[in-house]
């Protein structure tokens, strides 16, 4: 009965099962059929067809497998599907920038990619498969790739500390530095200096009204040929120390009215030695005279100061302290005068040294600077502002502190605010949805956002507050790279505890020592045992270098510097005592383990030793290619023509099997001679004791002074 | 009847290959200078800036060090030894002295310097000072700045096939 109701089924029905049959076939084909059209799948076998017309397809197919591929790091977070289209990442065959993407190898970094992932430091979606996905900002993934232009942003977010693989991060933190941004902002692993902008406590004793005015006003005040600014302080940079506030003119002359009324502590003119007055009151040539001695003491070492020639202005000088070229039409004599004496007294955390002066000096380079450095022109656009009226100087008080002054300056009295701009310790972790564009038109994206507010606050932003800075394009560039390394801490706690912070040392010792050191501001310049600066020759290592005897003369005298250098040591008029305090120190807690003087008695060097020498610098090792004795050889080394009385023989033992180690990241090559040779060359150089020696690392010091 | 069976399959089918179906994505053209790991303008030419690979910046970075004091007209101290030397070091982006020579050559004479290789003495061998990858990447620092540009040698074909 069943069978033959069967065999009765209706034709029509039997049609439709087979219908849904064949669709519930086709449905089921959907999800394989798609799958082999993945995008992925397209790239697997690009690869195998790209592979094939190489001389190496066997290594390069050695692991391929037609399967998606992932790097798995549990403890970090990372499951990164990328290799699954970038499957040359790790054949070193396929690093030429000839290769194709996606299947270029990564370059040699200093981590293995296969240890890391790819999204700890690209950024992006590792668990993606589709390369928009993987790539961009879409609705399901916020973080997009990073460009390879920002990439150092991710060695940052771990690195506190400058890595020498990195230029364009350690710049961006440079930058951040001299702008001193870390006045308004808090920032990761940057503690706040001493001092930011100068203490305006007493800024009525040094400048006018007239002149305050002007420097809110416009502060960039140099200007070339061409029209194009050169801004104080910083040469080849496009920003002045203090950039410009969006200020009113009601707003300028009330903070000109309250800061030129501050004067607490009112300096009495110094009393210069009758004699030296009439002697050199009334002498025509006193400017030129003082111009000698400004030049003699190494000013522009710190200073800039500008020249024009030929209709071109540059700024001559370095960038430690302020411009010079107009201070004459911006502070008072009286003011000049005591600053020059003690600039501590005026600013306790100043870098300037207090210079030993004679009067005589005093007088003529104070006048010098007074009537040389000004601008009859400076000043002529500032309108009349007559006498602070008390409303005026309520308004400015006022702000002072609303308008972020009080960030950066310190006034006695005043309350300093902190925190004035917002938090920047997660401003490269943000998400697209956390930034507010504002009526912007710029691209929705953390870069282009971080850009814009830096380029030009208001326009994200009309209420900004932060003033308006100029940058040039690669300086935005190592901005955004710095900022985009910020990311409030680590994505994942197994990143968090391999995190490497920025190392502070200090390096201030006590005693007489100490005052020496803090009096002429050594450290400014010279770098001890990892604190200090890099304009100047490291003196960790400096009383194994050199004897007592040279330190003193050259401490005295600091003039046997090679001509060829700009940026040189100042004559600081040292005593004596002094000279011989700082030698003393420096022979006693200034030495290198490595340079032991009881081994090598440099009264024991014989005449065939120091012939031999001579051959090997002149013939064998071609040393004056770099290093000049008397008037002849090259000027990348320092000169020689003075080593014997300038270096001690078990320095110059050591150095010579490697000077790397003595100094890190010395020029000199090490060459590894051998003991024979070290000694011969050794034995030569005791013999030069000529007067034109220089001093040690002098190139060293004409390249931190270019940078 | 049989015009709606014969609809509806080929509608069905029409919807399964379109969801299967994918455009294939034209490759994204990134700037070149936007991914490029740091940049350095043509000598020649300060408008033509040059993109650099990770590798070819540390070559960089390496040359600013070491070599830039004889092997440019300027350095970053301002004066350079070059014209001081006889004979007459190679400017490092001269292509027409630099690219003939190859990688294995130019590493030999980085690593064990000038009178090894029956050159000048005064080209001091750097093989203890740097690591064999810092002169990689000067090399390759080399080709990315060099004028006329360098053509890496052609490859040669492949041996064999995998099928």
């Amino acid at each position: 009965m069943a069978a033959e109701e069967m065999g009765k089924t209706p034709k029509r029905l039997r049609v439709a099962f087979a219908i849904s049959s064949v669709l519930f076939l086709a449905a089921l084909a959907v999800s394989p059929v798609k799958d082999l059209m993945r995008e992925w799948r397209h790239y697997k076998r690009e690869y195998v067809r790209f592979a094939e017309g190489r001389p190496d397809t066997k290594v390069l197919l050695a692991d391929f497998h037609s399967d998606m591929d992932q790097i798995w790091i549990p403890e970090l977070n990372v499951t990164d599907r990328c290799v699954t289209c970038h499957q040359g990442v790790t054949q070193p065959s396929l690093l030429d920038a000839s290769v194709p993407e996606p299947f270029r190898a990564h370059s040699p970094i200093p981590h293995r990619v296969m240890d890391w992932g790819c999204v700890t430091c690209h950024r992006g979606q590792g668990l993606a498969t589709e390369a928009k996905e993987a790539h961009d900002t879409t609705k399901a993934w916020e973080r997009p790739l990073l460009a390879i232009g920002y990439i150092q942003a991710s060695c940052g977010v771990c690195h506190g500390s400058d890595l020498p693989e990195t230029p364009r991060l350690n710049r961006g933190r440079a930058v951040l530095d001299n702008l001193s941004c870390v006045g308004c902002h808090r920032l990761p692993g940057v503690q706040r200096p001493p001092m930011l902008g100068p203490d305006l406590t007493d800024v009525g004793v040094k400048v006018s009204r007239v002149w305050i005015y002007k420097w809110l006003k416009e502060p960039r005040t140099i200007l070339d040929a061409n029209g194009s600014v050169t801004v104080d302080g910083v040469e080849n940079e496009a920003e002045p120390r203090m950039p410009r506030f969006r200020l009113t003119d009601a707003e300028i002359l009330a903070l000109s009215a309250y800061l030129s009324a501050l004067t607490s502590k009112p300096i009495p003119p110094y009393r210069f030695e009758p004699r030296v007055l009439a002697a050199w009151e009334k002498r025509p040539d006193v400017m030129d005279q003082g111009e000698v001695r400004f030049r003699e003491m190494f000013c522009t070492t710190c200073h800039s100061v500008a020249v024009t020639r030929a209709g071109e202005t540059k700024l001559i000088g370095g960038d430690i302290g302020p411009e010079l070229s107009k201070v004459g039409s911006k502070v008072n004599q009286d003011w000049l005068t005591a600053w020059l004496r003690d600039p501590q007294s005026y600013l306790p955390n100043s870098l300037m040294p207090r210079y030993g002066w004679s009067d005589e000096d005093l007088y003529k380079v104070t006048r010098y600077v007074m009537s040389r450095f000004t601008d009859p022109d400076l000043l002529s656009d500032v309108p009349k502002l007559g006498v602070p009226s008390p409303e005026e100087m309520k308004l400015g008080r006022r702000l002072f502190t609303e308008k972020g002054c009080s960030s950066c300056h310190v006034i006695a009295g005043v309350r300093m605010q902190s925190d004035f701009g917002p938090d920047l310790s997660n401003v490269g972790g943000k998400t697209t949805s956390q930034l507010m564009f504002g009526e912007s038109p710029i691209p929705h994206d953390l870069v282009s956002y971080i850009q814009a507010k830096i380029l030009d606050p208001a326009s994200v932003n009309p209420a900004a507050r932060m003033p308006q800075y100029h940058f040039e394009a690669g300086d935005l560039q190592a901005l955004t790279t710095a900022l985009l390394s910020m990311t409030g801490g680590q994505t994942t706690p197994g990143l968090a505890t391999l995190v490497v912070p920025r190392i502070e040392r200090q390096f201030h010792p006590a005693g007489e020592f100490g005052k020496v050191y803090e009096r002429y501001k050594c450290y400014v310049c010279h770098n001890f045992q990892g604190f200090g600066g890099a304009l100047a020759p490291d003196l960790t290592f400096e009383g194994s270098r050199a004897p007592r005897a040279w330190l003193v003369s050259f401490l005295k005298n600091p003039q046997t510097l090679r001509p060829t250098l700009t940026l040189r040591m100042p004559q600081f008029n040292m005593t004596d005592g002094e000279a011989a305090t700082i030698a003393d120190y420096l022979g006693l807690a200034m030495q290198s383990p490595l340079v032991n003087a009881q081994e090598v008695d440099p009264t024991n060097f014989t005449a065939q030793e120091a012939a031999l020498g001579k051959q090997l610098y002149e013939v064998k090792y071609q040393c004056q290619s770099c290093h000049t004795i008397g008037a002849t050889g090259g000027y990348v080394g320092p000169n020689l023509s003075n080593a014997g009385n300038w270096l001690n023989a078990a320095w110059m033992e050591a150095w010579m099997r490697n000077p790397q180690a003595l100094v890190p990241g010395t020029m000199e090559p090490r060459r590894e001679l051998a003991d024979p040779e070290t000694r011969a060359l050794t034995a030569y150089l005791l013999t030069l004791r000529g007067q034109a020696g220089g001093p040690a690392g002098g190139a060293r010091a004409a390249q931190g002074g270019a940078r | 009847m049989k015009t709606r069976t014969a609809a509806a399959i080929v509608l069905l089918a029409t919807l399964v290959s379109l969801s299967s179906c994918r455009r294939e994505r034209a490759p994204v053209k990134p700037d070149p200078l936007l991914n490029a790991y740091d940049t350095e303008a043509d000598w020649n030419n300060p408008d033509h800036i040059l993109p650099l690979t990770y590798q070819q910046a540390q070559g960089k970075r390496v040359f600013y060090e070491k070599c830039v004091w004889c092997h440019a007209d300027s350095t970053p101290a301002g004066p350079s030894n070059r014209s001081n030397l006889n004979p007459t070091p190679a400017l490092i982006n001269d292509g027409k002295v630099l690219n003939p020579m190859s990688d294995g050559y130019l590493q030999n004479m980085i690593t064990l310097g000038g009178s090894a290789l029956g050159k000048s003495a005064l080209m001091p061998p750097w093989g203890k000072t740097l690591t064999q990858n810092d002169i990689r990447a000067l090399i390759a620092y080399t080709r990315a700045v060099a004028q006329p540009p360098y053509q890496a040698p052609v490859s040669p074909r492949p041996q064999y096939s995998v099928r």
